[in-house]
């Protein structure tokens, strides 16, 4: 990627996020900057996991949840966010694999459904294990803090995610460059003829979970900073959609693909919020007026752009 | 490069750097947030909460404002999702300049927007959460109005076993923060009368059948089934009991005293017992003050009031109250002090009497007991210490 | 004993409803190869649409049911014509998307009504209860078990015996040779979706007497994927069975399992099934995914 390349690429960001600085504030804009980074980063495991190695996840929300959950108790017993972060990042792997074992024996939505049981057996878990997660009544945790200073300012914040978002990228840019990469792709294509090329469907599939599992553990670990709060219903299904939708929406065959969707998805209803501002007397004031237009939002994006925001190169 | 670093510096310079009056009150207005859920899980409360509100704020616009402002009320619909609430927050917060943050919906929410609410100097006003952060420890802007359900389910209990005699308290929670709240007050105000809970059972939110639950119950010969229940699961467990013959006494706490109770169960939950913290705005019977209330929440809004308009309404009110008291120049400290020391008055709706005081910031910890007869709430008792 | 029974019969009721939720969404499955996000939303739009025809425009209970399934078949044709046609030979993931957008529009509107929004309603028919030897079962779950086995009744006489229904099932089994046979495939997609969307609506009325009218009562979709899975995705029968034995599954594990256990069966008897059965049970293990 050349220099003129790079910045052609971030430039849109950069007006995106400055546009919204002087719309709604700087600070507005940095939260929401962190939070479509935290999005993507979660978003790169789907695109890992759905958009090269084509399998269906309906449980993503749930590797989401262990990071966050890792890393809040353990940031809240005071261990240092370089021993936390790694936790929190293998045990989202760890899920990730578990999650992919059904794979070996299912295909396809199968395979799906026993994702969707898998994120809402975690669900339970993390609402039973009471004296670890302290159950439904969520848990608080703490501000992030490097090397003794907490990052709790909206730019230290946002930076902070974007920096991450930018390692992932370039940690994925490398790996799917790679052999592993390769037969990701080779798996989605055609499952029997990877194997019959050697390669090693199922392994492949687990390692892709893993990967998956992993960006969507640190994601968590920086969602559980960022939002002060967990607790399971966070993380529920429609937490899993979003991801899901995320992927989808910014194009789940790019990396780039899921910048684009956590900014569609993140900043979508921020932006309908502020229109509907605007909206004359008795309008303004329908309920579901936001959850409808993001419906037609996410009906129109998939209509007019299958292949995701970032598809077409 | 040359473009984006102007374009940055012709950001910064629009950017308000910093204020010297009070952020949200100018001349004319005083701008008021609420982050609520008009489209998620809890719509069914946040729907009436801002209504309610909207409708005391209007009249207090109709009649010259506070101090000559108009109240305005920003509204953020969050769905009950905390992601959404930090954003709805640092809207609030940057773009509208809200003065105060008034009923807050969602402990998720209300726990992730919190923190900067009060980092940026606003006022955190009775958020709906049954959370404790939301009034200890004491911050001189956070404000509660909703005891816990710990604090006046153990009363709750207490009078009820205290003055029945139940020897085998049970209870059917629904298993989220709600929930464990309401177990927390139940067991203490059981371990206060040497008593302890024979059983308890829990569902998840949105369950359909309950029938199972109220079988084990059933199985453990409970004589009190205390519910931590919504409207619709307090039917559903009161019916099913009465279906299959078991006339246990149950009470439910404040979250299924509610006319629907009694408007869906029909004969089923007749002498059901609840906790009340504000009556219900009945129309039958209601006193003149309360059925102009009722008919012009109706014709504003197209829909009868609840229990959650009239809270809605009071919270509104004590806004209002505080403000007038905090004098023309409006600050958040003046308001706070002006809320410290306001006594709220005795209204038509039978609300309890809202008391903050310096080292105190929770306004009200008592609920009332009340009973289903004849198709309507009935209050049975005043607010028990 | 007799609680056991008890339970037993609200679970099999229940299950019915998850039954018909996992029918409606095998039906438009296997004839469009599209998976449904939207069947709770349908459902629930359904038990609206009863509810604004009787009490908004006051026809009779039994009229303003059937207006509702009517209208929510016709909103399915419309849908499918408009919309979710372009799902089709497109990866699932398209129509689990554009379903669940639209999903997201039809709460919305629900939402944006402000009745709506104000509180649960009751579509008063089934309040009672009846008395059967020992056993006293509400009568809604007798309504919901009762029509369950007519509707069951009647889709089998449908796909049998008439012209649609033959269609139907053929192009379910193989699309292009029902094409080259004459079907009209297009139509048939047409007719799967409204039918879909009726069954929904069907459930939804089904529900209301159980759990009310209101917003969130389609929530009781989420059961109705399991059930379809364990029933093997493509088994109308196998849909209808997966969600009787999920509802009494769940009954039974509430009444005689630890405390805490029971939100957890569900799924991990579908994964155990799915496991064992990678097929579901209609599938019998011989076709291994798709």
């Amino acid at each position: 990627m050349s220099a003129p390349g790079a910045l052609r690429r971030v430039a849109p960001w950069l007006l995106l996020l400055l546009a919204a600085g002087v719309w709604l504030g700087p600070d507005y804009a940095l939260g929401q900057a962190t939070m479509v980074a935290t999005y993507a980063i979660a978003g790169l495991g789907v695109v890992i996991v759905v958009g090269q190695a084509g399998q269906v996840t309906f449980g993503q929300g749930a590797l989401v949840a262990l990071g966050a959950y890792a890393e809040a108790v353990l940031a809240g017993r005071g261990v240092p966010v370089i021993l936390s972060l790694p936790a929190a990042v293998a045990l989202g792997a760890a899920g990730g694999a578990l999650a992919s074992l059904p794979a070996w024996r299912l295909g396809g939505l199968y395979f799906g459904m026993s994702t969707l049981a898998f994120a809402l057996l975690v669900e339970e878990a993390l609402v039973r294990w009471e004296g670890l997660t302290r159950g439904a009544a969520g848990l608080a945790t703490p501000a992030l803090a490097l090397a003794g200073v907490a990052l709790d300012a909206p730019l230290a914040q946002a930076l902070a995610s974007l920096a991450t978002l930018l390692c992932a990228l370039f940690f994925c840019r490398r790996l799917l460059a790679s052999r592993l990469g390769r037969a990701w792709r080779a798996v989605r294509e055609d499952e029997a003829a990877a194997e019959a090329c050697g390669i090693d469907a199922a392994r492949a599939k687990t390692l892709a979970f893993a990967v998956g599992g992993a960006l969507s553990g640190l994601a968590g670990a920086l969602y559980a900073h960022w939002i002060g709060f967990i607790s399971p219903e966070q993380f529920g299904l429609m937490f899993s959609f979003e991801l899901l939708m995320l992927a989808f929406i910014g194009g789940a065959r790019r990396l780039a693909g899921a910048a684009w969707g956590a900014l569609v998805i993140v900043a979508i209803p921020q932006g309908i919020a502020v229109l509907r501002d605007l909206l004359p007397g008795d309008w303004a004031r329908a309920a579901g007026l936001e959850a409808m237009l993001f419906g037609a939002v996410i009906v129109a994006v998939v209509l007019l752009r299958p292949g995701g925001i970032a598809g077409r190169r | 490069m040359r473009l984006l670093s102007t374009l940055l510096a012709a950001v910064l310079a629009t950017v308000p750097l910093s204020a010297a009056a009070t952020p949200g009150v100018s001349e004319r207005e005083i701008v008021v947030g609420t982050i609520s859920d008009l489209s998620g899980p809890t719509a069914l409360l946040g729907v009436p909460v801002r209504d309610g509100m909207l409708m005391r704020f209007e009249e207090a616009n109709a009649a010259g404002g506070v101090h000559g402002r108009s109240v305005r009320l920003a509204v953020e619909d969050a769905g009950y999702d905390p992601k959404r609430g930090i954003l709805a927050a640092r809207k609030l917060i940057q773009r509208d300049r809200a003065f105060a943050f008034i009923a807050n919906l969602g402990t998720p929410v209300v726990m992730a927007t919190m923190p900067m609410v009060l980092d940026a100097g606003r006022l955190h006003l009775f958020p709906f959460s049954p959370h404790e952060a939301t009034y200890s420890p004491l911050h001189p802007l956070k404000f509660q109005v909703f005891a816990p359900y710990q604090e006046y389910m153990e009363a709750g209990t207490r009078h009820m076993v205290g003055r029945g005699g139940y020897a085998r308290s049970c209870l059917l929670y629904q298993d989220d923060d709600y929930g464990l709240e309401v177990m927390k007050g139940v067991e203490s105000g059981l371990a206060q009368l040497g008593k302890a809970l024979v059983t308890k059972t829990s569902y998840k939110r949105g369950a359909t059948d309950l029938s199972s639950q109220v079988a084990r119950l059933r199985a453990a010969d409970c004589d009190l089934v205390v519910l931590a229940t919504v409207v619709r699961e307090t039917v559903a467990a009161v019916s099913e009991a009465r279906r299959i013959g078991w006339e246990v006494d149950m009470l439910v706490t404040a979250s299924g005293y509610s006319a629907q109770t009694h408007e869906l169960g029909g004969a089923a939950v007749e002498g059901l017992y609840g906790i009340s913290v504000l009556p219900h705005p009945y129309a039958e019977g209601a006193s003149p003050a309360l059925a102009g209330w009722i008919e012009r929440y109706r014709s504003r809004f197209g829909a009868a009031p609840n229990v959650w308009s009239v809270m809605g309404y009071t919270l509104a009110d004590l806004f209002v109250r505080a403000a007038e008291a905090a004098g023309p120049t409006l600050t958040a400290e003046r308001f706070a002090a002006a809320l410290e020391a306001l006594r709220s008055p005795p209204d038509f709706f039978g609300s309890p009497q809202y008391r903050f005081d310096p080292t105190d910031h929770l306004g009200n910890r008592h609920g009332r007991l009340a009973q289903i007869r004849n198709g309507r709430w009935e209050l049975l008792t005043d607010y028990l210490e | 004993m007799l609680a056991l029974l008890q339970v037993l019969a609200s679970g099999i009721a229940i299950g019915c409803v998850y039954g018909l939720v996992a029918l409606s969404f095998v039906l438009i499955y296997k004839a469009t190869e599209t998976v449904s996000f939207m069947q709770g939303e349908l459902l629930m739009l359904g038990a609206f649409a009863a509810l604004g025809l009787h009490l908004g425009a006051g026809l009779p209970l039994a009229l303003a049911a059937a207006g509702a399934v009517a209208s929510m078949a016709l909103l399915g044709a419309g849908l499918e014509r408009a919309v979710l046609r372009r799902a089709i030979g497109q990866p699932h993931l398209v129509a689990v998307l554009l379903t669940f957008g639209l999903g997201l529009m039809v709460r919305g509107g629900i939402a944006a009504v402000p009745v709506a929004t104000q509180g649960m309603y009751r579509l008063p028919f089934a309040d009672g209860s009846v008395q059967l030897g020992p056993l006293t079962l509400a009568s809604g779950h007798l309504l919901v078990i009762g029509a369950t086995v007519i509707l069951a009744g009647l889709l089998a006489l449908f796909f049998r015996f008439t012209r649609a229904g033959l269609a139907l099932r053929a192009c379910s089994e193989d699309a292009r040779v029902a094409a080259l046979m004459g079907v009209p495939v297009d139509r048939m997609h047409t007719l799967a979706w409204s039918l879909g969307a009726a069954l929904a609506a069907v459930a939804g009325l089904l529900l209301a007497p159980i759990t009310f009218v209101h917003l969130n009562m389609g929530l009781v979709a989420l059961k109705a994927f399991p059930a379809a899975v364990l029933g093997g995705l493509t088994s109308l029968p196998g849909a209808l069975a997966g969600g009787v034995f999920l509802g009494v599954v769940e009954a039974v594990a509430g009444l005689l399992l630890p405390e805490g256990v029971k939100d957890a069966v569900p799924y991990a008897l579908l994964l155990v099934v799915l496991l064992l059965f990678p097929g579901g049970f209609a599938g019998g293990g011989a076709r291994s995914g798709r």
